[in-house]
């Protein structure tokens, strides 16, 4: 297990699928394509080369983007409490009641506030979509940056320490793990209180073991390789020189893991939603309108269809970027 | 002829472009002779080899033609293509920790080559006579203890154990050509020497031919008839080997016959080199090894030179010219 | 046996920490005894009420007595009382989980087969029409919420296409075989009761499927990428060498090796699914523990809501110890370590 990471990360750099190392590596580094090293610049110039993971990449930028200003935008009018400020992006005001056309079907009329028709108390689901989002667009980011930088701290310290610390650490995973994603981050949201914030926390504690994990790996391996003893004899804490080494080992598996991960936070999130947890009455929430449309379904299918499909659109840009990120990051993609 | 391969070309679809691993290769491998194929890491040798026995990833693309004892191996097929693998040509692979099957005991791996054979040429297939014939294999590459051997899963093997498994299943097999991708750079400097004195062996008793690959020519020097060095997917110099090492006439021979280390036969060497292998994905214009040859000339920068016959060798160098 | 000693060793002990986590969680939410009194009855209890049942309930003890108490509760069934019903949840469970279980194991084990086909023929076709179909069809399955894909063939096959009910665990004007194993489907045909038997089935397949809708991408994606390593390995080439037909080595030899790492993640898919579970129970009203558990959630009820959340982890533990023991078995260099 240990070996496996640190190999994907030096078979990505010798960028074909063999694992012959143990003859004349030296050579090998030359062959680094048109002199790229390992990390983001790496993994950016693949990105750009590779049509698929273009693909998720622009997807994923629009809706950052989008969700950073909107976000903010929002944040902006909460605190100035000036709600038309929230919605001059958007089509129309999401709050807008409207019973004349309640549940009514896409149309291209008033243009574009109707094309993913209108909602029980006829508000606009496009706007209500396009106001949902930075909600979303916060808890993946917030939880895998959180998860990653807790999972780092424990996962580094339990391998580097070993004995009873690492083998406690790594019982407390197993501990956590244990737990269906769903069923735990309800108990928790419960117990701890309803809200969005309440929802963020819980899936924070749920989310870094799978990191912690990892890095633990990562840490065992240098250790291995006497990277510890060496620190020892040129007098410098060994406990840094793990870190320093961890990060350029780390950060391409890193990137393709968290960004899958990213997609499953906004699934895990968006059932939660659906499930009516960590949902305020009133603001739009994708997976709350699902929830909300689906007692319409059939004759009525665009209220719960379109905020799921935004909900799946937004998952697959981050499964294509990951799913081809994670293959060049195993050695998988030497073409 | 045994084996006759003409303007062999192997290149890789990558996402950085096509990569050319071997290019307009042209040599032939007499029946009984070995030739060692010799060139640094990444110039080609085991696409070559990979190319030979029709096992090449599926991003690679090949061209021209490869004849092994009259059979046009590029246009084998189906059961053809099968029965040409292992009778006709069998290729031991470069990770000899990787050659066996983890999850399999030694002899339902060795017994599964014998019953493939048997059952492709509708022979019938007998259990015991098959373990006597891989005991034999086994004493065979000298192996102590055949039958306990056998009994044991892969990791419970050292790496020059499961190299000899590997040598014994050749045996067993009888190709008429054994094509050894590096088959000792993983092992010890002893164990490495009965390797290659069991390959000698195989090729005196059984009039095998034996293709080479490595690149430390030291080692090769020891088995091998002929010397096929390779640069950046092309030929370079082909010659017997006394003549190749006593008197080299590519520069990039002289190169490496200079970096043999003299007293021990230690492998990886070959560093000694000045400058570093060509990047594959946008070799050099003209001749591959310009950037690094000694007596460059104004030519070499733009005209690649062809193969020419220079005495009994073949040369791809404008010094000759 | 070393190996299956070391492994049932750790599971307890991953077992304890979970107990420890949750007792922990609830004296967080709950740091005084009269608050703890409240997470347990309900809200509807005056203050003086509340000391009472504290006091009644040990919430006034030392802390590690009551960790005592709540371990040792633990392993005696006890796992607190159902504001809702009134009973002792482990009556409930024990009704309700192995419904779920039977559809949660139907549906994984579905999952997990053609996630395991769809990833070998993938990478055994690497890079052609047929792999990237497939990468095209997990990705989508994958990145669709639970409730999408429930809803979607609920719609199709019950409502539209009429081929199969749209919820409920059996008919319910039916009666329910006796409980001998609590498994519905042994049950029934340890009652000989084909009528339920064939309703249960019916009933069971759209949770089932939609369970291994959702579970199967990840399961190609892995099997895909050890299949594709695999199948670069050398061994794989000598087994061409030997003149094996393409079949056997991709599925005798790259196949048998690929699986291996898979067999670990199966335990997980099992949590993932009981998750899944939760929703698809919600939009099928499957009466399993699910249904239960999201009732619990909208009435706060979390006496069945934390016991639940044990049992579901005391589940995926003992699913992960047995992939343990499946890996040693599967794979020869585990078993002497
Ligand atoms: N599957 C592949 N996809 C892309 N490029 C590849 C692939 N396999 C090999 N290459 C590239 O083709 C070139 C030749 O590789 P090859 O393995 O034939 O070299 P080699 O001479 O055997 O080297 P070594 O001594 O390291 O084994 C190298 O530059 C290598 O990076
Ligand atoms: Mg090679």
């Amino acid at each position: 297990m240990e070996s496996k990471d640190t190999n994907k990360a030096g078979r990505f750099r010798l960028f074909k699928g063999k694992s012959h190392t143990t003859s004349v590596s030296v050579h090998n580094e030359a062959e680094v394509p048109l002199g790229e090293s390992s990390g983001l610049r790496f993994i950016a110039g693949f990105i750009r080369r590779d049509k698929i993971a273009l693909t998720g990449a622009i997807g994923i930028g629009i809706f950052f983007v989008y969700g950073l200003i909107q976000g903010i935008i929002e944040m902006a009018a909460d605190y100035t409490h000036n709600l038309a400020l929230s919605y001059v992006l958007l089509p129309s005001n999401p709050f807008q009641f409207n019973f004349a056309r309640s549940l009514g079907a896409p149309t291209l009329a008033n243009f574009p506030v109707g094309i993913f028709g209108y909602d029980e108390t006829g508000r606009s689901i496009l706007s209500r979509i396009l106001y949902a989002i930075p909600k979303d667009a916060l808890a993946s980011v917030l939880i895998v940056v959180s998860a990653i930088v807790i999972g780092m701290f424990l996962g580094i310290s339990a391998g580097y320490l070993g004995g009873w610390a690492d083998e406690i650490l790594m019982r407390v995973t197993d501990a956590f793990l244990a737990f269906p994603l769903i069923v735990f981050a309800i108990a928790l949201s419960l117990t701890l209180g309803n809200g969005y914030v309440v929802v963020l926390v819980a899936l924070t504690i749920i989310w870094w073991p799978t990191y912690a994990r990892f890095f633990r790996a990562q840490a065992l391996t240098l250790k291995s390789r006497g990277y510890v003893e060496a620190a020892r004899l040129s007098g410098l804490s060994p406990f840094s020189i793990i870190v320093r080494h961890i990060f350029p080992n780390a950060i391409d598996p890193i990137v393709a893991i968290a960004t899958l991960d990213f997609g499953n936070v906004i699934l895990t999130y968006s059932t939660l939603a659906f499930l009516g947890i960590g949902v305020q009455v009133g603001q739009p929430e994708l997976g709350s309108m699902a929830a909300s449309g689906l007692q319409y379904v059939p004759r009525v299918w665009w209220y719960a269809l379109f905020p799921s499909i935004v909900i799946m659109a937004i998952v697959v840009c981050y499964s294509l970027l990951g799913d081809r990120i994670q293959d060049m990051v195993g050695g998988r993609l030497s073409y | 002829m045994l084996l006759d391969v003409k303007g062999l070309r192997v290149a890789y679809r990558t996402v950085y472009g096509d990569l050319e691993a071997v290019r307009s290769l042209d040599f032939a491998v007499e029946k009984g002779e070995s030739v060692a194929i010799v060139g640094e890491s990444g110039c080609g040798k085991s696409s070559l080899g990979h190319a030979i026995v029709r096992l090449l990833p599926p991003n690679a693309t090949y061209e021209g033609e490869v004849l092994v004892d009259g059979k046009d191996v590029f246009s084998l097929k189906g059961r053809r293509l099968r029965e040409y693998r292992g009778s006709d040509a069998f290729m031991i692979f470069q990770d000899p920790l990787n050659s066996l099957n983890p999850v399999k005991r030694v002899d339902r791996q060795m017994l599964e080559a014998i019953r493939t054979q048997k059952i492709m040429r509708d022979e019938p297939y007998d259990e015991e006579e098959a373990t006597k014939v891989v005991v034999e294999g086994l004493k065979g590459v000298r192996m102590p203890d055949p039958e306990v051997i056998l009994r044991r899963y892969p990791h419970e093997l050292s790496g020059g154990q499961i190299q000899r498994v590997v040598i014994a299943m050749a045996l067993v097999m009888k190709p008429k050509i054994l094509i050894a991708d590096e088959p000792t750079s993983a092992l010890d400097v002893t164990i490495q020497a009965q390797v290659m004195k069991l390959i000698k062996e195989l090729k005196a008793e059984y009039g095998m031919s034996v293709l080479f690959i490595t690149h430390d020519m030291a080692v090769a020097y020891t088995v091998a008839d002929r010397f096929l060095v390779m640069y950046a997917g092309e030929l370079s110099e082909l010659g017997p080997v006394d003549k190749v090492v006593t008197r080299p006439l590519h520069p990039y021979t002289t190169a490496l016959v200079n970096s043999i280390p003299h007293k021990s036969k230690r492998e990886g060497d070959l560093v000694a080199i000045p400058g570093s292998p060509p990047n594959m994905l946008a070799p050099p214009s003209g001749c591959r090894f310009h950037p690094r040859c000694p007596k460059v000339m104004d030519i070499c920068n733009t005209v690649n030179p062809g193969v020419k016959q220079v005495e009994d060798r073949l040369l791809r160098c404008h010094l000759y010219d | 046996m070393l190996f299956v000693a070391r492994r049932a060793v750790n599971a307890f002990i991953t077992i304890l920490i979970m107990i420890a986590l949750m007792f922990a969680i609830i004296h967080l939410v709950a740091p005084t005894p009269e608050d703890l009194a409240r997470l347990y009855v309900g809200t509807h209890f005056t203050v003086p009420e509340l000391v009472q049942i504290a006091h009644r309930m040990g919430f006034y003890q030392p802390i590690y007595v009551q960790f005592f108490n709540y371990v040792n509760g633990f392993f005696h069934g006890n796992l607190g009382t159902d504001t809702q019903y009134g009973i002792p949840e482990i009556l409930v469970i024990e009704e309700y989980f192995p419904v779920t279980l039977n559809m949660v194991i139907l549906g994984t084990i579905l999952g997990v087969v053609i996630g395991i086909f769809t990833g070998a023929i993938a990478a055994s076709n690497r890079n052609t029409g047929t792999d990237y179909g497939i990468k095209a069809i997990y990705l989508g399955t994958w990145a669709a919420p639970v409730f999408l894909v429930g809803v979607f063939l609920q719609l199709i096959l019950a409502y539209e296409l009429n081929l199969l009910p749209t919820g409920q665990v059996a008919n319910p004007t039916l009666a329910i075989p006796a409980a001998v194993t609590g498994l519905p489907l042994v049950d029934a045909i340890l009652a000989h009761d084909w009528v339920y038997l064939y309703s249960y089935l019916r009933h069971l397949v759209l949770p089932a499927i939609t369970i291994a809708v959702i579970s199967f991408g990840g399961i190609t994606r892995l099997t895909r990428a050890t299949m594709v390593d695999a199948l670069d390995k050398d061994y794989v080439k000598l087994a061409y060498m030997k003149g094996l037909p393409k079949r056997q080595v991709v599925w005798g030899t790259a196949f048998r090796n690929a699986i291996i790492p898979i067999i670990t993640l199966m335990a997980l898919a099992f949590a993932f699914t009981v998750g899944g579970a939760v929703v698809v129970e919600d939009i099928f009203s499957y009466h399993g523990i699910g249904f239960f558990f999201v009732n619990a959630a909208y009435n706060l009820d979390y006496p069945a809501i934390l016991a639940i959340t044990v049992i579901i982890g005391l589940a995926v533990i003992i699913a992960n110890f047995i992939a343990d023991i499946l890996y040693g078995v599967m794979d020869p260099r585990v078993r002497l370590t």
